[in-house]
């Protein structure tokens, strides 16, 4: 094949090649640029939402995916995600001890669900209704717990509550065993 | 009226992305939920949609034909990443309420409609006067779907947590298939048919 018509034939690669290099570039610098105030950020909002959850709190030390808060030198409580499966997706919950049997609280920090209803899930109304619960009574009312689902979200309130307690048994026995242990 | 307030203008009614266009519609229905959600949406459209206008605009004379729609998706791609990481880093509040819908405009084909219909074929200027008025038209579409969806679904109308008011049985009694996607498609269907037997859109 001449040349001419090779370059001619080319030509489209070669242009989209520079196109693909170009938005390479753009993407790796804006992520470098980015990238640290971005940590910050989340940084900022996970401690924002640990002093809202643990008003006492003085700071806080992360290890094994469990937050642990000091008032001072005192431990006041912990914190950990749990991730329950929703109706649109995962559901990420940041979920409070006050100890080892009960629950501070818990916060809706991302979900997928319908809006209108499973977004329901994040307002206090529904919340609320973790304060202070003993972890073996997060479960509806049906099943002797203590909470009530919300009128047409059961899926995602059932998500919640079942991604909480099962969270919070397998981090009772961590905290527990890490306590033992040292 | 010049070419710039024509091309702005005809966004609005004539090529409304969502009723006559039937553009965009995805994201449409999965945002349509409220008023706060449209116009976030709008915001975010808005951004992006100058931005790739104005650079497809800018390169169209070097884009091949036969590659032009994997050059448009590289770009309108890397435009919202970079958009989206900027907004995360420098303006949190905001990325905070546009979180959902900068990477839905990905697959928003009002992005990649307009670049290929319009701004592979015009100058800067007419470009971003098109940009304009397609979000325009797009934000009056989002705003009549999610307020219809809004007090049907839901029965009251609160617009960034100021409630407006409450309607009497619909509050108690709320017809829920107007929050879900089935319903936007319902009230889409309405609005069109309202439309074209009105005369506001002529085929």
């Amino acid at each position: 094949m001449p040349a001419k018509d090779f370059l001619k034939k080319a030509f489209p690669v070669i242009i989209l090649t520079a196109v693909v290099a170009i938005s390479v570039t753009a993407l790796t610098y804006t992520d470098r640029m980015t990238r640290g105030e971005i940590e910050a950020q989340k940084e900022a909002q996970t401690e924002s939402m640990l002093s809202e959850m643990f008003p006492e709190m003085g700071r806080y030390e992360l290890s094994d995916d469990i937050y642990t808060i000091y008032q001072d030198e005192d431990e006041i409580g912990y914190a950990f995600i749990a991730i329950g499966k929703g109706y649109g997706g995962n559901i990420d919950i940041l979920v409070g001890l006050e100890n080892d049997t009960t629950l501070k609280g818990i916060t809706i920090i991302s979900h997928n669900e319908t809006p209108g209803l499973g977004t329901r899930i994040t307002e206090p109304s529904f919340t609320n209704m973790f304060a202070g619960l003993n972890i073996n009574d997060v479960a509806l009312r049906k099943d002797g717990g203590q909470i009530d689902a919300i009128t047409s979200s059961t899926i995602s309130s059932v998500a919640v509550i079942d991604a909480v307690r099962a969270t919070a048994v397998e981090k009772v026995k961590l905290i527990k065993a890490s306590e033992e242990g040292g | 009226m010049g070419k710039f307030g024509k091309e702005f203008a005809k966004g609005l009614v004539l090529s409304n992305p969502v009723f006559v266009l039937a553009l965009g519609l995805c994201p449409t229905l999965a945002i349509s939920t409220s008023i706060d959600n449209a116009l976030g949406m709008t915001l975010a459209v808005l951004i992006v949609l100058i931005g790739s206008n104005v650079i497809i605009s800018l390169i169209r004379r070097f884009v091949p034909n036969i590659t032009r729609i994997p050059i448009f998706i590289v770009i309108i791609a890397t435009l919202v990443t970079v958009v989206n990481l900027i907004f995360h880093a420098k303006f949190p509040d905001l990325y905070e309420s546009l979180g959902i819908f900068l990477p839905l405009i990905v697959v928003n084909c009002i992005i990649l409609g307009r670049a290929e219909a319009f701004a592979s074929k015009n100058p800067i200027l007419n470009s971003i006067a098109d940009a304009l008025g397609i979000t325009v038209g797009f934000m009056l579409a989002l705003l009549i779907i999610s307020f219809l969806r809004q007090i049907l679904g839901t029965g009251n109308l609160a617009v960034f947590g100021t409630h407006l008011f409450d309607l009497p049985v619909l509050k108690e009694h709320p017809i829920v298939i107007f929050i879900l996607p089935p319903g936007a498609f319902l009230l889409i269907g309405l609005i069109m048919a309202l439309f074209k037997r009105t005369g506001v859109i002529k085929e």
